[in-house]
């Protein structure tokens, strides 16, 4: 009965009700599925004047990321509203829409030679818009930057149904505030992000990957190499260190391996790789890669760690979780070094990697749900102590209940609840998915 | 017009003793002769008179003055080197002047994270200079490094013409501290950590002209200087085949660090300058291309860059035979907007973006404004990433010129936002180009950006009148603009 006056929203094909719930949780009664910005705006605008509560989703890899309700009366889903809407090859811009995958938007910039510089993981299921709502990541960031310095504009439907642009379609602009960076990682609190314009770059037309393993006890190796590289003239594109467990299931051995990728011309390319040969530790055993076995290695790294698209039943023994680390650059080596260690106290299997020229970690762990909790809280504490964060992107709903996903509330707390408050008064979007409860 | 407020300025002013009761008798400024010179910023046409000018040294006289002047309902704004080309720091009249001149050293320089941390005052310059000597810099670089301050360059996200490769301002601010107009001091992004929880205010406040808050600390990533650098520099006979050549030099999948133009105007000012290189003066325009990266790569792309040149019909072409020959052309075309002096006596520079592929029909637009004005106007573009400076040549000494330059600039800009571009690239929108915001937003858009505003500046306080148009007080200021005569 409750929700007989939704009928009249969207065609009877687009809603479904939803007789389960995920057990992931930010689900909702009623999966109402847009295929249009307008789709978007009617749902919000009937949302807002019944104060019905909106749990957004596209890809639903990011499901386990935040969120303290398990049910909103309404799951709006963006999976079906994809598309590139323009693609100016000669200007490097992209407006696409947000239920595009990334795979998608990469394979058709590729036959242009172009691409979204992005390389998080799950790629042909997380959407663009799940990616630039929860500003997520990867390795080549530490050149390419992160998603707040791709996203040039965008199209947001306000929790009142109103559409709002922000930025625009050139790739240099100050006019107004750069309401931007606003939507990018606000986990769809402020508004549903219904188009992104994007800058691009051209595909590389060269790749390099250099691995180096460091064998056990070999960290002082590895923190000296990478600031000799980062203090030289070279230009990785990743410096990214690999826990053993992790690159044991990456490349079969069992040891700190450091992942150095170059994109460049070729003899560029070669030239660093000279030097990379040149510095090579003692004891570290050191291979290279080109192009399509440097683009698979990397395709197979984008698929570790628990994905929130799957409704898989989780029992006691196999609960997974993800952290994102944040930290100074030089202390990703040591979070690697304390997460493994706090592992063995708290008998959970953990896979980590870290980006030492960028100062962002993740770490997958897999155990009792007892003990996730304990590792994460004793992993924070060591982590907080030298003035990182922890966020955990993926918990399942229960344990979200016991270990607070976003960690200490910031000081400035009061302005991210009136910026909440600016744009989505009745607390309609995403209620608790993210920091201190907004 | 200000005889009013120079009774307010008499030395037994309560709030001026207040002031001074904070940062120091001798670090306010009150009388009239003193003040004049901050009447207004690089953006001349548009003035007004500060209550008083004070100097702080501390985020704590920030924030105690901030707190007083809230209590008694004074407007006040921050204020850098003044080299700002928007008005930004330009009173209505009656404010106070908060000078952060003299927060200006470098607090923590960490070389293995790749940070610095600087007070608002520090110039731009300074900073890759004093790193230097490491192999290390501070990318972006705007014509005025060698006098603005990072704090200004923030408040503006600060282009450069380094930008096409490197980004602006923001793409290089890793933590801030900041002063709300409530007196609050908020840090953003501790340590420089990138991606902390919570919305990006961080992003928010880079670019807000100095209407959120003011800011006292800043934490900028430093980069590592290039290998290699080359520099090419390319003549033309048509403007449109210099275009062409800078669409097909991105669509060849290069991304040099700079893709400079020049049309034939701005030429003749800058040969007429302090740094002549000697271009012909016959050419429609110039391209000054800048290739950086690991010295192997580079020639590869320079033979590409001076093919497509050849393809696109080019007179002549070089590449900088040494730093010193690369120096000059630099100085020659960093003294741009400077030279304008050489050729006429005011000139206006406008800021527009449009997507690069446009370009011919844009300058074609121009051309015919310029026509339709009766004036001069000379094109310097960051051509790479489509951002355009028209510079309007005027004689404000000749009745209804200025009018008209102010006119023939605002049209331009309508061009650039009628091709899907905006209205401004790196000077921000300050006094200068609050109406012309209605050019590429609603009001319903704005209004969005005001809300923001009042969750942070809810009294409007802080630098008011700026950004967004205001009925009425925008027309008066137009009509004050023609009055001003510039040089």
């Amino acid at each position: 009965m409750i929700y007989s006056d939704i009928e009249g929203v969207l065609p009877a094909e687009q809603i479904k009700h939803n007789a389960k719930c995920h057990s992931l949780g930010n689900d909702g009664n009623q999966i109402m599925e847009a295929y249009s910005e307008e789709d978007i705006s009617k749902v919000l605008s009937f949302a807002y004047q019944q104060s019905k509560t909106v749990n957004i989703i596209s890809g639903g890899t990011k499901r386990g990321y935040g969120g303290e309700l398990e049910q909103a009366d309404i799951l709006l889903s963006l999976g079906n509203y994809k598309g590139i809407v323009e693609h100016s090859v000669g200007d490097l811009t992209l407006t696409v829409k947000p239920g595009t995958t990334l795979r998608e938007i990469t394979e058709e910039l590729a036959k242009h030679g172009q691409q979204v510089a992005i390389d998080t993981p799950w790629p042909e299921l997380a959407t663009i818009g799940g990616i630039i709502a929860a500003n997520d990541s990867g390795p080549k960031r530490l050149l390419y930057g992160s998603a707040r310095d791709l996203v040039i504009g965008t199209r947001i439907v306000y929790s009142d149904g109103r559409i709002i642009r922000t930025g625009g379609k050139v790739v240099k602009n100050v006019a107004g505030y750069d309401m931007n960076k606003l939507f990018i990682g606000s986990m769809g609190t402020l508004g549903v992000v219904s188009e992104i314009t994007l800058k691009l770059r051209p595909l590389p037309s060269f790749e390099g990957l250099s691995l180096l393993q460091f064998p056990q006890g070999g960290q002082q190796a590895i923190r000296e190499f990478s600031m000799q590289i980062l203090d030289s003239m070279m230009e990785p594109v990743s410096l990214e260190i690999l826990n053993p467990s992790f690159a044991e299931k990456m490349t079969g051995n069992r040891d700190y391996t450091l992942a150095i990728a170059f994109e460049d011309r070729k003899k560029a390319v070669q030239e660093q790789e000279k030097w990379v040969k040149n510095h090579v530790p003692i004891d570290a055993k050191h291979c290279v890669m080109h192009e399509e076995q440097a683009r698979r290695w990397w395709e197979k790294f984008r698929h570790f760690g628990p994905n929130g698209h799957n409704d898989e039943e989780y029992n006691d023994s196999n609960t997974q979780a993800a952290l994102k680390i944040g930290s100074n650059n030089f202390d990703v080596l040591i979070i690697l070094e304390v997460s493994e260690r706090l592992s063995k106290e708290h008998q959970v299997t953990t896979e980590a990697h870290g980006g030492v020229g960028h100062g962002i970690s993740r770490v997958f762990i897999e155990g009792l749900p007892e003990n996730i909790v304990s590792y994460i809280k004793a992993l924070r504490s060591e982590v907080e102590r030298r003035h990182g964060y922890v966020v955990c992107t993926h918990l399942p709903f229960k344990l979200r209940k016991l270990v607070c996903v976003w960690g200490e509330i910031p000081p400035y707390f009061a302005l991210l609840e009136g910026i909440k408050h600016t744009n989505d008064p009745n607390r309609i979007l995403n209620r608790q998915r993210f920091v201190g409860g907004i | 017009m200000f005889g009013k407020k120079r009774q307010k300025q008499k030395p037994d002013d309560a709030v001026i003793q207040q002031l001074m009761q904070i940062v120091g008798d001798s670090e306010v400024l009150y009388l009239k002769e003193d003040l004049i010179a901050y009447e207004c910023d690089g953006y001349t046409l548009s003035k007004g008179m500060p209550k008083a000018v004070i100097f702080v040294k501390s985020t704590k006289q920030v924030s105690d003055v901030v707190k007083y002047l809230n209590t008694v309902g004074i407007p006040y704004i921050a204020r850098g080197a003044g080299t700002g080309l928007s008005g930004g720091a330009t009173p209505l009249g009656g404010e106070v002047i908060i000078s952060l001149v003299r927060m200006k050293r470098m607090l923590h320089l960490d070389l293995k994270n790749r940070k610095a941390v600087v007070e608002p005052g520090y110039i731009n310059l300074k900073l890759t200079q004093s790193i230097s000597d490491k192999g290390y810099y501070y990318a972006p670089d705007p014509s005025s490094q060698y006098a603005c301050t990072i704090g200004g360059n923030v408040n503006e996200n600060s282009g450069g013409a380094h930008c096409l490769k490197y980004g602006v301002t923001t793409n290089h601010i890793l933590g801030l501290e900041f002063v709300l107009p409530s007196g609050d001091v908020i840090e953003l992004g501790e340590e420089g950590i990138p991606d902390r929880p919570g919305y990006d205010l961080l992003g928010l406040l880079t670019g807000s002209e100095g209407t959120l808050g003011i800011v006292t600390k800043i934490t900028v990533k430093i980069l590592k200087n290039p290998e290699g650098k080359k520099t090419v520099l390319a003549y033309y006979d048509d403007i449109g085949d210099a275009s062409q050549a800078v669409s097909d030099i991105i669509a060849a999948g290069i991304i040099p660090a700079a893709l400079e133009m020049m049309d034939s105007i701005a030429i003749e000012g800058v040969e007429s300058a302090a740094y002549p290189v000697g271009h012909p003066r016959d050419i429609a325009a110039f391209l000054l291309i800048e290739v950086d990266g690991i010295d192997a790569g580079i020639e590869d792309q320079i033979d590409e860059i001076l093919t497509v040149c050849k393809n696109n019909n080019v007179r002549e072409i070089k590449v900088a035979k040494d730093e010193e020959e690369r120096g000059l052309w630099w100085a020659n075309r960093k003294m741009g907007f400077g030279a304008m002096g050489a050729i006429s006596p005011d000139y206006l520079v406008q800021d527009g973006v449009i997507p690069r592929t446009r370009l011919p029909e844009v300058l074609a637009k121009i051309s015919e404004i310029s026509k339709k004005y009766e004036l001069r106007i000379a094109n310097i573009f960051h051509a790479g990433d489509g951002n355009l400076h028209p510079l309007i040549l005027f004689d404000a000494s000749i009745p209804g010129e200025s009018e008209r330059a102010s006119k023939a600039g605002s049209e331009c800009l309508k061009v650039c936002a009628d091709v899907g571009g905006s209205i401004t690239g790196e000077h921000g929108v300050g006094i200068e180009k609050s109406a012309e915001m209605r050019f590429i937003f609603t009001d319903e858009e704005m209004t969005a950006q005001t809300n923001i505003r009042a969750v942070f500046n809810p009294e409007d306080l802080l630098n008011p009148g700026k950004l967004f148009p205001q009925p009425g007080r925008c027309v008066e200021i137009k009509r004050e603009i023609t009055k001003v005569v510039v040089s």
